[in-house]
């Protein structure tokens, strides 16, 4: 085991943080000898955050992961984890998406809390709901640093859980049904992905809660004006040169984004 | 092929049904009369159970999803007969044991206020034909060991149908979006299945024009009354004894069904 010295989480911190500026993939660290517990695979994600927030970032939210049951079971986890978003992230909804600054991106259907009060601690369902100012359906990008996508838990927490990019729908009013609204994911208009947002811990409002819980635990607060992402309602898709990627709900809208066919756009995937 | 052959092939069927012991496939004996073969031995049963005095109450369709499409190599759906004693009430136990190899489904439910008799039924004619749609859940079974089934073995085996269960509280097509409408289906409170319309056949009336279009074309036609069980939302899910589901779909609401503990 390496030593999980200060000076160890730092330098892992640099060498995810240089993967994602430079979009070329590394190893996994569980699979380079690295072994973290998950406290320090967030201390990891921190510290590669802050380097973002040094070069002017500003963070702008938080995403969820793993809040559907069969990607726990995968990973063998029991609870969700998270990550933050930062304005750098943010795709503009239907403008032109150059992939050069991906690696092997990934693109699934989710739904996205705006909040207008401040979130920290164990809240109930009631609570989650008086918080939240604006529901809106929103595509992910995920693209994880490591080579073919393979990490464990303690892998992807520190890599920030592969956040890459959020584009966001139109805001919606929070009094919205969204326990069980239909997604569809077309691709140059098939249908590549269905599901429901129940797919997301049986209803996206959990995920909210669960978010809350996890700042608390870790001693922050979700703050007001700030965008939550709830969770995938589908397995993602890989996102290709070329695509119009269009989600469609049941009771939110549509998103959609549309990456640049030219050549400088295209990255070969890794075989 | 022969008449007494495909006359075995039900029999062989029929047999596994009655004794609950699921038989090897069924999809070699019928390879070279491929689809209309295997259509011949269900309509053999079909026979077989009119003259028992079973009352048919519709369809069901199945094979309506692209993923189980493309694992079963085919490009088509499939169908097969429903009868009143395979209804079952919204709510109720159904023994473990009657239904063999049992796994569940939600479906969209659609029935029928007049007949569709004309020849080629277009999207129009079956909109003002449907009195109302419904939730559903299906508990599809298989006669066939494993459930190693190709499209033969299941069309052969009145499209692997079990039993279904309806909800109560009927909607109007004008009422729901049935592409955009969520599914999700839960054992004893987790979910195990979520989907939404487009899931089947890009909609669930795009399944039900299938079959009327496909009876119009053997001079048959679908009649008032009738319930058609579109085809599954979302994955199968497999029963155990004990289990109790429940599906909701977006716009219609719930059905529930359990398993008893023991066969």
């Amino acid at each position: 085991m390496k030593s999980n010295n200060n000076g160890s989480i730092k330098e892992l911190a640099t060498l995810v943080d240089s993967a994602a500026s430079q979009a070329c993939a590394i190893t996994q660290l569980s699979a380079q000898g690295v072994s973290l517990s998950l406290a320090q695979a967030y201390q990891v994600q921190a510290a590669s955050v802050a380097k973002r927030i040094a070069r002017g970032e500003v963070q702008v939210g938080i995403k969820m992961g793993f809040t559907s049951r069969a990607k726990m079971l995968q990973m063998g986890v029991n609870d969700v984890i998270w990550g933050p978003l930062t304005d750098a992230m943010l795709i503009e909804e239907g403008a032109p998406l150059d992939l050069s600054r991906f690696i092997h991106p990934r693109i699934e259907p989710e739904i996205a809390f705006l909040l207008k009060k401040p979130l920290s601690g164990k809240i109930s369902l009631l609570e989650a709901r008086a918080a939240v100012e604006a529901i809106a359906p929103a595509l992910e990008i995920i693209d994880s640093r490591y080579k073919n996508f393979a990490f464990s838990l303690e892998d992807v927490v520190a890599d920030n859980c592969s956040s890459s990019g959020v584009v966001l729908g139109q805001w919606h009013s929070a009094d919205i049904d969204i326990a069980n609204i239909g997604m569809v994911m077309e691709c140059n208009s098939q249908a590549t992905q269905i599901g429901s947002s129940a797919a997301i811990l049986g209803n996206p409002w959990r995920s909210l809660v669960a978010a809350a819980r996890l700042a608390g635990e870790a001693g922050v607060e979700l703050a007001a004006g700030s965008i939550v992402l709830a969770g995938a309602a589908t397995a993602a898709e890989p996102l290709r040169a070329g695509c119009h990627i269009k989600l469609l709900t049941e009771a939110l809208g549509s998103v959609s984004v549309s990456t640049l066919t030219d050549e400088n756009g295209e990255r070969a995937d890794e075989k | 092929m022969s008449d007494e052959q495909l006359q075995l092939i039900a029999a062989q069927l029929r047999q596994a049904e009655m004794t609950g012991v699921a038989c090897k496939p069924v999809r070699e004996q019928l390879e070279s009369g491929g689809i209309d073969a295997a259509y011949q031995v269900q309509q053999i049963n079909v026979k077989h159970w009119k003259e028992q005095g079973r009352r048919a109450v519709g369809y069901k369709i199945g094979l309506t999803s692209a993923s189980v499409q493309k694992q079963l190599g085919v490009d088509q759906p499939d169908f097969g007969g429903l009868y009143a004693d395979m209804a079952v009430a919204d709510g109720d136990e159904v023994s473990f044991g009657q239904v063999l190899q049992p796994k569940v489904e939600a479906e969209v439910a659609l029935v029928l206020a007049q007949d569709l008799s004309m020849s080629s039924p277009t999207m129009a004619d079956l909109i003002r034909a449907t009195a109302f749609v419904l939730p559903a859940i299906e508990i599809v079974g298989s006669r066939i060991e494993n459930w190693d089934i190709s499209i033969l073995d299941t069309i052969a085996d009145n499209a692997s149908s079990g039993m279904y269960v309806l909800g109560n509280m009927p909607t109007q097509l004008q009422d729901v979006d049935l592409r955009l409408c969520g599914m999700v289906m839960e054992r004893n409170g987790e979910p195990v299945s979520v989907g939404a319309g487009q899931a089947c056949l890009g909609h669930p009336l795009n399944a039900a024009l299938w079959v009327a279009r496909t009876f119009a074309a053997r001079g048959q036609g679908l009649c008032a009354g009738d319930t058609i069980l579109t085809g599954a939302l979302g994955p199968m899910v497999t029963v155990n004894p004990g289990d109790r589901f429940e599906a909701n779909i977006a716009g219609l609401g719930s059905v529930r069904v359990g398993f008893s503990k023991e066969a």
